[in-house]
């Protein structure tokens, strides 16, 4: 569903990443762990072809990012870490233009909307401005509105900060119902023990290096993540 | 700790001046290009009420009323200082973005209140500079230049900024707790607005009106200064050189600046920290229409531009200008002492009227700027659409659009008014609409550029996007230039061309640059706006 292959990115002369190469079947929820800094936001939003990159290559769904950026964006759902949405919108008005931009169609927009609203118990605040949002509403609208456009890979920088318990449960839930459809997730996270409960396979970054690579028993053994990713960064 | 906060509101106005975008200094190229323009807008200005002094000083300072000629001076830099800042009062004192970070510190909020009062002080100071330095360079031209008058003059030039800037921060905090309290806030700021730009133009439309009055009964004028508006009559006195004036003008600005800040602080934590007074939308589900990716970005910047309105207001300043201006002109034709015969006479050739209104209604269609803010609004979310599937020009199309027709609109209305009212002919009429399109055309795409070019998405406050950027002045001023150069060039060249022919090259130019800059959008623009990042 997404191959990295060799991505360098440099800001000035500065590597922010530096010859990474990672692999996401479908199905897969990859989790993506590094210090601050270490090259993860840049990573991600290269993937959604939001930031561009001098080497390397990368395909969603087969498809070049470099070369069909739009292609692949109709088939990603990206979340930054800064839920900072369009304020001067409704909740509602948020997830129409997301729907008309996607082009999903009224009855499944409806449904959908009803479907996931409720599930983060968002329901009540459609109707009022973001900008009287709290960061977790704003986190959640996010989310609704990744999940709307059912998107086959999902990228998502910081899912979980925000959420309060419940909606970080409601996620994982609907995190792994996307990747039982075929879907793939790749999140980065800092909450060791979220990437270890719920991730497939997992890649560690450090200054722009991937370090290590795999399903979670190849990297971390028999030992917890949080020791394997101490020892390594 | 006041030092520092003094030090970080300093350091902000000067990354106005400083800082390009993505708040690096600027080049040394584009460092010149922008004091460049700055000076090309403090000369405009700045000859502009240079020529509203020379026709004052000379005459009333002749008949001994030389400190009526500063009373009347100060009242009109007082009026323009509240105006270019009393819009911005409410957004730098209340609504900055840092409130929260700054309130979590272990600052007092009268000191918040104070280092931001005196950030709006200097922006003040700034643009009452424009009218008060020409006013005494002016008097220095007439009466000479003598010590105790140019000491004078330099106290009053800092000292009156004071008295303004509390003005401007009891309409910000009036319209803080108003908007605070009331629903429907950005209706009751617009209706607000409107009103204040129709006494306005009352009062500007009446300027001469008014100048006219002051040289005929200088002596009247100044008997009710000293008895209505006592301060300014002191202000006048002191200009001349009185040192008791001086002390009282000094005094009585000082006292209120002062009176100003004890009034606003206390309530300042409390209506920073207030919640908003909207109304609780209750959500009720209902069938959604699916609409094309084009509209749906349209909407989005309307919804924007709608939402915000310290956004509609500046940025769509030429549309409340023409529908104003043309409902005006429809119910009382002479308010402006516009006529067939008036503008003829003014001109010498009744011919060039044709010119001048085309060329006028390009000017106004220059004054909306809603294109070139609408990339810096993006701010830090510029990835939001940037992660789109949707192409650039797509994304750039919707914000031309839409500054296209909040420019068109009102501009057709304003033009085929003020042609009507002129009584100017069926294809004269036809020529001025045609400018008020394709100026509203060209305007949208120049903007755009503009803004491209000198985006700044880091920004603490919008109203640093909307009103202060680099991009605002370069578009605005740009745009100016843009319809004033052929303005100028008739009276070169109009000799050899009847006017409907020199509106008709206008046009043909204008219609090339709109064409320029729409490929440059389509070809350069997409690929600007695709790298664009915080």
């Amino acid at each position: 569903m997404l191959k990295i292959e060799n991505l360098t990115k440099q800001y000035g002369t500065k590597k922010a990443v530096d010859s990474l190469s990672l692999h996401i079947a479908p199905g897969e929820l990859y989790g993506f762990i590094g210090h601050n800094g270490a090259g993860k936001t840049t990573t991600l939003k290269a993937c959604c072809g939001v930031l561009g990159f001098e080497e390397g290559e990368i395909y969603v769904d087969g498809i070049s990012v470099r070369e069909n950026p739009l292609a692949c964006k109709a088939k990603i759902a990206y979340i930054p870490d800064n839920p900072d949405l369009y304020g001067f919108m409704t909740g509602v008005q948020y997830l129409n233009f997301i729907g008309d931009i996607f082009k999903i169609d009224a009855q499944s927009r409806n449904a959908r909307i009803r479907k996931y609203a409720d599930a983060f118990e968002l329901t009540f605040a459609l109707a009022q401005p973001i900008s009287t949002y709290s960061h977790g509403m704003k986190q959640k609208l996010a989310v609704i509105a990744a999940m709307i456009h059912q998107p086959k890979l999902m990228v998502m920088d910081e899912p979980f900060v925000g959420l309060d318990p419940k909606a970080a449960h409601t996620m994982k839930t609907f995190m792994r119902e996307l990747c039982e459809g075929g879907g793939a997730i790749f999140f980065s996270t800092h909450v060791l023990e979220v990437a270890e409960k719920l991730c497939d396979k997992i890649a560690i970054i450090k200054d722009g290096k991937l370090i290590k690579a795999g399903t979670m028993d190849e990297v971390k053994g028999d030992h917890s993540l949080e020791n394997v990713f101490l020892e390594l960064v | 700790m006041l030092k520092a906060l003094l030090k970080k509101q300093l350091l902000a106005i000067a990354a106005v001046f400083t800082q390009g975008k993505n708040g690096k200094r600027r080049s040394k190229v584009t460092a010149i290009a922008f004091a460049a323009l700055i000076v090309y807008a403090v000369v405009a200005i700045g000859v502009l009420f240079w020529e509203m002094s020379k026709m004052m000083c000379q005459p009333l300072v002749e008949a001994g009323l030389g400190w009526v000629y500063f009373s009347v001076m100060s009242l009109m830099a007082t009026g323009f200082g509240v105006i270019g800042s009393c819009f911005m009062a409410k957004s730098k004192l209340y609504e900055a973005k840092d409130n929260d970070l700054l309130l979590s510190m272990p600052i007092p909020a009268r000191a918040i209140l104070f280092v931001r009062m005196l950030g709006l002080y200097v922006m003040t100071l700034l643009i009452e500079a424009l009218v008060f330095i020409p006013a005494l360079a002016q008097y220095y031209t007439v009466a000479g230049v003598q010590v105790a008058s140019l000491v004078s003059g330099v106290v009053l030039l800092l000292v009156l900024p004071l008295g303004s800037t509390a003005i401007c921060c009891l309409i910000g905090f009036v319209l803080a707790w108003m908007t605070a309290k009331v629903p429907f806030k950005n209706l009751f700021t617009v209706l607000g607005f409107i009103v204040f730009m129709v006494v306005y133009f009352i009062l500007y439309s009446k300027v001469n009106e008014y100048i006219g009055y002051v040289l005929a009964n200088g002596e009247a004028v100044g008997t009710t200064m000293k008895t209505t508006l006592y301060p300014f009559s002191q202000i006048g006195y002191a200009a001349e050189g009185n040192l008791l004036s001086l002390l009282i003008t000094v005094g009585i600005w000082g006292g209120i600046f002062a009176l100003g800040y004890l009034v606003i602080s206390l309530t300042y934590f409390r209506i920073i920290t207030m919640k908003r007074g909207e109304r609780h939308a209750k959500y009720k589900e209902r069938e959604y229409k699916s609409f094309g990716a084009l509209f749906a970005l349209f909407k989005k910047e309307f919804l924007r531009l709608i939402k915000d309105p310290m956004y509609l207001l500046n940025a769509s300043m030429g549309t409340f200008l023409m529908v104003i201006i043309g409902v005006m002109c429809w119910i009382k034709g002479d308010l402006f002492g516009l006529s067939s015969e008036s503008l003829g006479t003014l001109l010498g050739d009744p011919s060039a009227m044709l010119m001048i209104v085309a060329l006028t209604m390009a000017f106004m269609t220059s004054s909306n700027t809603i294109a070139a803010c609408s990339v810096s609004l993006e701010g830090e979310n510029i990835t939001l659409v940037q992660a789109l599937p949707v192409d650039e020009w797509a994304v750039l199309r919707a914000k031309l659009y839409l500054h296209f027709i909040m420019t068109a609109i009102p501009a057709l209305i304003c033009g085929l008014t003020i042609a009507l009212v002129l009584g100017l002919l069926w294809w004269e009429v036809c020529l001025v609409l045609a400018t008020a399109l394709i100026s509203s055309l060209l305007f949208s795409a120049f903007d755009l550029t503009v803004n491209l070019k000198l985006p700044n998405l880091q920004w603490t406050n919008e109203i640093a996007a909307i009103k202060q950027s680099a991009s605002i002045v370069v578009s605005m001023f740009g745009g100016w230039g843009i319809t004033l150069l052929p303005l100028g060039g008739y009276f070169l060249f109009g000799k050899y061309m009847p006017a409907w022919g020199y509106v008709v090259l206008c046009l043909g130019i204008f219609v090339a640059l709109t064409v320029g800059l729409s490929w440059w959008l389509y070809k350069k623009g997409t690929k600007v706006f695709k790298t664009l990042s915080v």
